[in-house]
């Protein structure tokens, strides 16, 4: 890099727009999250159902969200529906559709994979002592799943944390919105996005570290007390 | 000792095109202790397992307390679909069922496993499931392992506590699916001796299993199965003396 001086004071200057920038992209990744759960849980159940119209329905759409890229699902969900629908959506509930929808895909794998490792044995005998499908499911099956899905959903979250950066394309006010913006002026992209970086750097850790807790703590509930 | 409580009727269960069952009918009446006997494969398990619609039968019926259950499936209609499947725990909760590999609830300690189906099939309040379960747990030698978790318990305890959770529930007939088959040897006596004792009480049985001198011992009825039939069926007594070529040929391997 020669010939570039070096302007660190920008980044010291603009830390509050930063800090705006960094919570947004943490509000959008954590509705977004919420959305993949959701949207996952369904598409998952759907994927495993008896009916084999809603298994086929099920898997293509997974198939389908998990092969477009984030940056075209993004383009036609904040363009695409204003253009032909007249379904104006602001930039922010867009984003974190999209990112609902990518994750999803993501976590529909996770659930499936988390259910289908728990031996059959234990919901034959969950239906054996009387109970419903469903509560055989949510007493039985799900909590054994969770320890499994819990880590795996940690990792798609982290995908989604670091994905979020492309909503700055239809003009989130994320991390790396401010970054540009600030930078164009300052003519310090590298001081700026290595910030940007280095916030996500310790974002992810920080995510790791609490997963990390948590998985102790589902463990610790299965241990022997 | 005459009231039939469970009557199996022309129950087939097919597999992809392997056929599992074929034309089952067999009569259980109260109080009595029903020991399936035969060759791997030969659709033992299956059969348990048609009786409290763990793996509902596709044609023929299961008619218990008088109440007949057939399976039903719609490829279309979920609400049929749901209202069928809705109805299936009455009959389960009535059924008591012990496994192979016991499949005990990991994420429970051994008194959650029992109170499990007594809170949420029962219906019985948290301190009332608490007593019962404990009781139950104690009858089976487990009253020093109420708060372990399944990972701490041997095989033989597992299983007890597998056995005490069919039994909270007080159930008008029990299902044992080859339950010391994946025991250590020196564990088998003792799983056995719960079901003696239980015959003792009167319970009425059906025991898929093994273990020869035991079913011959506990039984007052041995049925003799094999390719997915039901090839003879008698007493003790009856079988030990059969003529039938396959059970012979089938003891003599087993007994020696």
């Amino acid at each position: 890099m020669d010939g570039y001086i070096y302007n660190w004071n920008v980044v010291w200057d603009s830390l509050p727009e930063l800090q705006q920038g960094l919570i947004i992209t943490l509000q959008i990744s954590i509705v977004g999250m919420a959305l993949a759960i959701i949207f996952g849980l369904t598409f998952a159940m759907g994927r495993m159902s008896n009916y084999g119209y809603v298994k086929k329905f099920s898997t293509g759409v997974v198939n389908f969200a998990r092969s477009i890229p984030l940056f075209v699902l993004l383009f036609w969900i904040y363009y695409g529906l204003s253009l032909k629908f007249a379904i104006n959506l602001t930039a922010f509930q867009a984003g974190a559709i999209a990112l609902g929808i990518t994750g999803g895909a993501y976590m529909a794998e996770v659930f499936r994979g988390g259910i289908e490792a728990i031996d059959l044995g234990q919901r034959e005998a969950a239906l054996a002592i009387g109970l419903s499908s469903s509560k055989a499911f949510t007493l039985v099956v799900l909590p054994q799943a969770i320890r499994i899905i819990v880590p795996q959903g940690v990792n798609v979250y982290v995908g989604l944390l670091k994905g979020a950066t492309i909503v700055s394309v239809i003009g989130v006010a994320d991390m790396i919105y401010v970054a540009q913006y600030i930078s164009l002026n300052s003519f310090t992209p590298f001081e700026m996005y290595s910030a940007v970086g280095i916030a996500f750097i310790s974002l992810t850790l920080s995510v790791a570290g609490l997963a990390y807790l948590l998985e102790r703590r589902l463990n610790r509930s299965s241990a022997n007390v | 000792m005459s009231e039939t409580l469970l009557k199996i009727n022309n129950v087939t269960k097919v597999f992809g095109t392997h056929v599992v069952l074929k034309d089952i009918d067999l009569d259980i009446v109260k109080g009595e202790v029903v020991c399936i006997i035969g060759p791997s494969g030969s659709g033992k398990s299956t059969l348990l397992r048609c009786i409290n619609f763990i793996a509902p039968p596709d044609q023929g019926e299961i008619i218990f307390e008088g109440k007949t259950w057939k399976r039903f499936h719609s490829r279309f209609n979920i609400f049929a679909n749901r209202k069928y499947e809705g109805e299936l725990p009455r009959l389960r909760s009535e059924i008591g069922m012990v496994f192979q590999h016991f499949n005990v609830f990991p994420h429970m300690t051994a008194v959650e496993n029992v109170m499990l189906g007594l809170t949420k099939v029962r219906k019985e309040g948290r301190a009332k499931a608490r007593e019962i379960a404990e009781q139950s747990l104690i009858q089976v030698g487990l009253g020093d392992k109420l708060n372990q978790y399944p990972e701490k318990l041997s095989g033989g305890q597992k299983q007890r506590v597998a056995i005490a959770r069919a039994l909270a529930l007080n159930p008008k007939v029990m299902l044992f699916d080859e339950v010391t088959s994946s025991l250590d040897p020196e564990l088998v006596s003792g799983i056995l001796d719960e079901i003696r004792r239980l015959a003792k009480d009167g319970m009425t049985m059906v025991i898929v299993t093994h273990e020869m001198n035991f079913a011959f011992q506990v039984a007052n009825r041995i049925v003799f199965m094999d390719e997915g039939r039901i090839v003879t069926m008698g007493t003790p007594d009856e079988i030990r003396n059969t003529t039938d070529p396959r059970a012979r040929a089938f003891l003599s391997s087993i007994l020696g």
